[in-house]
């Protein structure tokens, strides 16, 4: 008898149905953001020769630039994903899809948080970089870029670690911004099938309440950090460090937290 | 088999069903009728579980609707008034969201679909009213599935349609389902419903089969009238009388003339079919 929570068949057929609709309603939106760069292009070369007449593609502060505000915008996308599941028609024939709530959970977290991110970046970078290979005019793509600053990173850390005996790597560094940006993506996700109509309107205004919030209790009850910057001793690093960890872990929580609203919110939403 | 036990369900203060109970057995086609806002669809939703009720129980072959297990959702199908579009053609859709059902038959879809005059080739998001309904009817009776709950299902379908859907109801689907109409269009669907199901304000008026209705009410097309009569309608031919059938004698039910009766005479009604 299969399971009532999770069965490996059922959750595959389920995910192949789940990615087949993902990729007809979400995929071109999702390349579409990655394509920004290649507008951006144009529109700057255009300018550029109808005022200086010559061709000159965009800078790589303006391309970095373009890909930040994206990066900004695409979690206000994913109120769109999933908020079908609050209209009464398109809703009501989700939840009667035969998977377990857990299992819609489990392809919505893989599509959401793993697939479209990554067609995003993989779209974005690609058009970054076959522009900077095809137009001689434009400096380095951002992919090179951010593979040469990685590298350069590593190594001050290297040296950072053998002066003051240190563990400090890119993962250390780069994990809570990476979890923080996914519960981002989770928080959007879940004001969409949690508001009916206003989905981004409603998310905006409740991170505005949240943050007021929360910037009250920890006015009554936090204590102001300061760390000398210009030196870099031991009590300091471990402060450094333990603030970034510590900032990981609140993210950690906060996505944890979020995805299992939406578990909740899949499992309790009527129609 | 379903039984609801003492079912209960309110939006916020206004109460929609109060305290009903009821057993569906496999092998009928019930007919849901009620007037507007009695609690049709809500009833509908909570067998399918898309709500979960206030109070009671409901049990579809030992398990809960709403807890929405994955064994009760592949073994069921709920068709709501309003369809939604998809955006693919109907031979696709019924290809990858039938392989979510066991018992999907894409062969039946296909047929269903041609004895309904679907274009299978058609993008679903360009279809009209009707035919976005009968595609999502074709898909529904392909999945094969042992309970069925249509929510006015022959809304929006033209003439030769309805007499289309009454035959597919009845040639694709298994002698064991449990079907539950909602309608208003009760001409549409006389000749399939069977037990009839009459929902008021709250409560369960009637719900008895065809041949108990014909053993307690006499349904007269003639033009004699008779002052005992719970209901009268003149019709162009003579009229059409409903009262308590006191000889035995058999008749023809009409739903729309029980329907009216029913609600003229609740007492009345109630008590005779106690």
């Amino acid at each position: 008898m299969k399971s009532e929570v999770f069965n490996g068949q059922r959750f595959w057929t389920y995910f192949k149905y789940d990615f087949k609709q993902m990729g007809r309603n979400h995929v071109k939106a999702a390349i579409g953001f990655g394509l920004a760069g290649l507008i951006l292009y144009f529109l700057v070369v255009l300018f550029k020769l109808i005022f200086t007449g010559e061709w000159m593609g965009p800078s790589f502060n303006t391309r970095v630039g373009v890909f930040v505000i994206m990066c900004m915008a695409l979690p206000f996308y994913y109120t769109r994903i999933y908020g079908y599941l609050t209209d009464k028609r398109k809703g009501s024939a989700y939840f009667m899809l035969p998977a377990s709530t857990f299992e819609k959970w489990l392809s919505m977290m893989l599509l959401s948080l793993v697939l479209l991110p990554l067609l995003f970046l993989a779209s974005s970078f690609l058009v970054d970089w076959l522009l900077c290979v095809i137009d001689p005019t434009m400096s380095d793509s951002i992919l090179g870029s951010i593979t040469d600053k990685t590298g350069m990173l590593r190594a001050e850390l290297a040296t950072l670690n053998e002066t003051y005996e240190t563990s400090w790597s890119i993962g250390t560094i780069g994990w809570p911004f990476l979890v923080s940006f996914l519960g981002n993506l989770l928080y959007f996700l879940l004001c969409g099938i949690c508001f009916r109509r206003n989905k981004i309107l409603g998310a905006i205004a409740v991170s505005i309440g949240i943050t007021m919030l929360l910037s009250f209790v920890l006015s009554l009850f936090g204590e102001t950090a300061s760390f000398q910057a210009d030196s870099m001793d031991d009590c300091f690093a471990s402060k450094l460090k333990s603030l970034i960890l510590w900032s990981g872990a609140i993210s950690a929580l906060i996505a944890a937290g979020l995805s299992a609203g939406i578990f909740y919110r899949l499992k309790t939403i009527k129609h | 088999m379903i039984n609801i036990k003492n079912l209960s369900f309110s939006y916020g203060s206004k109460r929609v069903l109060d305290n009903i109970s009821l057993e569906l057995k496999g092998g009928n086609i019930y007919g849901l009728l009620g007037e507007n806002g009695v609690g049709k669809t809500t009833l509908l939703t909570l067998l399918a579980g898309l709500k979960k009720p206030a109070v009671g129980t409901i049990d579809t072959d030992g398990r809960v609707p709403s807890d929405r297990q994955p064994s009760l959702l592949a073994d069921q199908f709920y068709l709501p008034d309003e369809v939604a579009p998809v955006r693919s053609k109907a031979c696709s859709f019924g290809l990858e969201t039938g392989r979510l059902w066991p018992a999907y038959d894409h062969a039946k879809f296909l047929t269903i679909l041609q004895e309904l005059e679907v274009d299978k080739d058609q993008r679903m998001d360009s279809m009209s009213a009707g035919q976005l309904k009968k595609t999502w009817i074709s898909f529904a009776l392909a999945c094969n599935v042992r309970h069925y709950f249509l929510d006015e299902p022959t809304n929006g379908l033209d003439i030769p349609s309805k007499a289309q859907f009454r035959k597919a109801i009845t040639r694709h689907t298994a002698e064991d389902s449990c079907i539950v109409i909602s309608t208003h269009q009760v001409r549409d669907l006389e000749e399939i419903i069977d037990p009839i199901i009459i929902l008021d304000n709250e409560s369960v008026l009637l719900n008895a089969s065809l041949q108990k209705i014909t053993e307690k009410l006499y349904f007269d097309y003639g033009t004699q009238l008779h002052p005992e009569a719970l209901y009268l309608e003149h019709t162009p031919s003579g009229a059409i009388q409903v009262y308590p059938n006191t000889t035995g004698e058999e008749s023809k039910v009409n739903l729309e003339a029980l329907f009216n009766a029913t609600h003229s005479h609740k007492d009345i009604i109630k008590s005779l079919f106690r």
